[in-house]
C-alpha cells in the first residue's frame, strides 16, 4: 500500500464555521487555511473527551515515517454520527482531510477520515444538537 | 471526491446550525427541529397535576461559546445571543477582568474539565434529562456526569457551602417551575468568552411549559460583586429526538484544550 503526503491548500473554505466542541480554541491550535490530505496506517485510537484520537504512521516521499496525531469529535459525537470503536483499527490504512496545527508538531484538526473500506465520515462535531 | 464530500458538508453547515435566540419566542405547536412533522399537544402532567418535564431536552443557541451575539471564527461558531438586550450589566472593574479573562481559552474553568456551573450547564451544549419524582426533579447532564436536584420539598438553602452547581430548591407557580439557585461557588464562567460571575451568584431558573415539546428556559442572574443589575437570559429547550438516549461523557483534562503539544505520542 502506498502512502503518500499530499499539501493542499483550500483557502476557499474557510468561509464555512466547523465547531469542534465546547472548551476548545481551534484558532489557537489549528490553521483553518492549511487543508492537509494524509494517508497512513493506524497506530493507536483513544475515544476519550473532549477530542478523542487516531493515530497515524504517515511515509513521506523521502521514507521517513512520522506519527501523527488527529484530533477528532468526543466520542458522543463520533457515536451518533455512525462511527463505532471497529470503524477504524490500528493495522487499518486510512486517509484523512484535516487542518494542521500551528506549532508545527505532527497534529492534525481532523474534518473527514476515509476507511479502509471507503467510507468518508465526518469526524469533527457536527452540531450542538446531535440527532439520532 | 474528498473535496466534493467536504462541499457538501460545508453547504449543509447552515442548516445544522439553526439557532434559537433572546427573540426566538416559540409558540405551541410550532414545528420542531429534533421532531419534524411531529404535532405536539400539551406538556403531559404528573398525578398532582403540575406539568410532566420529564424527558431529555437539547437547547440549540450556541451560547456555549458565547451568550452575547458574537462572530464566528474556525471552530467557533457564531451566535444570535441569550442575553436581554444583548448586553451584561457588569461593573467597571469587572468589566475590565472579563475582558481580561477572554484573552485566552484555557481560563476558562471548563478547558479544564471542571462543572460548568449554573445557568452554563443549560447550554453546555449537550441535552439533558429531567426525571420528575414528587418531592424532588432529578436533571441529568450528559455533559461530564453533572447532575443537579430540584428540592420542591425544601424551602430553605444550605448554609455554609459553596459548590460549582450550587443549591437549588425549586417551587411551581401555576405551570413554571421555579428554581432557585444559591450556595455557587466563584470557579464558574458562563461561556467560553471570559464572561463570569462571583460567589454571590444568585439564579432563578423558570422552566415554562409551551407544548409536549417545547420548554422556555429563563434565567435571571443577580451578582452585587459583579453586575450592575439583575440581568435575564432566555431560550427554549427542546425535546429530544425519539430513542435519544444519554451518553457517558467523561472528561480528560489530559486531552483538553492547551495540551496540544502532548497529541502526537
Amino acid at each position: 500500500m502506498k502512502t503518500a503526503l499530499v499539501l493542499a491548500v483550500t483557502i476557499g473554505l474557510g468561509l464555512a464555521v466547523m465547531p469542534l466542541l465546547a472548551h476548545h480554541s481551534f484558532a489557537a491550535e489549528f490553521d483553518g487555511a492549511k487543508a492537509v490530505d494524509l494517508m497512513g496506517t493506524v497506530t493507536k485510537v483513544d475515544w476519550v473527551n473532549p477530542h478523542s484520537w487516531i493515530y497515524i504512521d504517515v511515509k513521506s516521499d523521502d521514507g521517513t515515517v512520522a506519527n501523527w496525531g488527529l484530533e477528532t469529535g468526543p466520542p458522543n459525537v463520533l457515536y451518533r454520527g455512525g462511527w463505532r470503536r471497529d470503524t477504524v483499527k490500528p493495522g487499518d490504512a486510512i486517509a484523512v482531510h484535516g487542518f494542521v496545527a500551528k506549532d508545527g508538531s505532527h497534529t492534525l484538526a481532523a474534518r473527514q477520515i476515509t476507511t479502509p473500506d471507503g467510507r468518508k465520515l465526518f469526524a469533527g462535531s457536527p452540531d450542538n444538537g446531535p440527532k439520532q | 471526491m474528498i473535496r466534493f464530500s467536504l462541499i457538501a458538508v460545508f453547504l449543509l453547515a447552515p442548516a445544522m446550525y439553526a439557532q434559537d435566540s433572546w427573540d426566538t419566542i416559540p409558540k405551541p405547536g410550532d414545528a420542531d427541529p429534533f421532531r419534524p412533522g411531529e404535532k405536539a399537544g400539551p406538556m403531559p402532567r404528573s398525578r398532582d397535576g403540575k406539568p410532566d418535564l420529564s424527558g431529555i431536552w437539547q437547547e440549540r443557541t450556541l451560547a456555549a461559546w458565547n451568550i452575547v451575539k458574537h462572530r464566528g471564527d474556525y471552530g467557533f461558531p457564531g451566535g444570535p445571543g441569550i442575553v436581554e438586550g444583548d448586553k451584561i450589566p457588569y461593573q467597571d472593574a469587572a468589566l475590565k477582568k472579563r475582558d481580561g479573562l477572554a484573552k485566552s481559552l484555557y481560563n476558562d474553568p471548563q478547558s479544564h474539565c471542571q462543572l460548568p456551573g449554573v445557568p452554563r450547564i443549560t447550554y453546555s451544549p449537550y441535552a439533558f434529562e429531567i426525571v420528575q419524582t414528587p418531592g424532588k426533579i432529578h436533571a441529568i447532564y450528559e455533559y461530564a456526569h453533572a447532575w443537579r436536584i430540584f428540592h420542591l420539598d425544601r424551602t430553605a438553602h444550605l448554609t455554609g457551602t459553596d459548590t460549582f452547581d450550587g443549591d437549588s430548591i425549586a417551587h411551581w407557580e401555576g405551570d413554571t417551575l421555579v428554581v432557585d439557585v444559591k450556595d455557587l461557588n466563584d470557579k464558574t464562567w458562563l461561556d467560553m468568552a471570559g464572561d463570569f460571575h462571583s460567589d454571590q451568584l444568585h439564579v432563578t431558573e423558570r422552566y415554562t411549559p409551551i407544548d409536549a415539546n417545547t420548554i422556555w428556559y429563563e434565567a435571571t442572574l443577580e451578582d452585587p460583586k459583579v453586575y450592575t443589575k439583575p440581568w435575564k437570559m432566555r431560550f427554549p429547550l427542546h425535546r429530544q429526538a425519539k430513542n435519544f438516549e444519554l451518553m457517558e461523557y467523561e472528561c480528560d483534562a489530559s486531552s483538553a484544550s492547551g495540551n496540544l503539544s502532548s497529541g502526537a505520542q
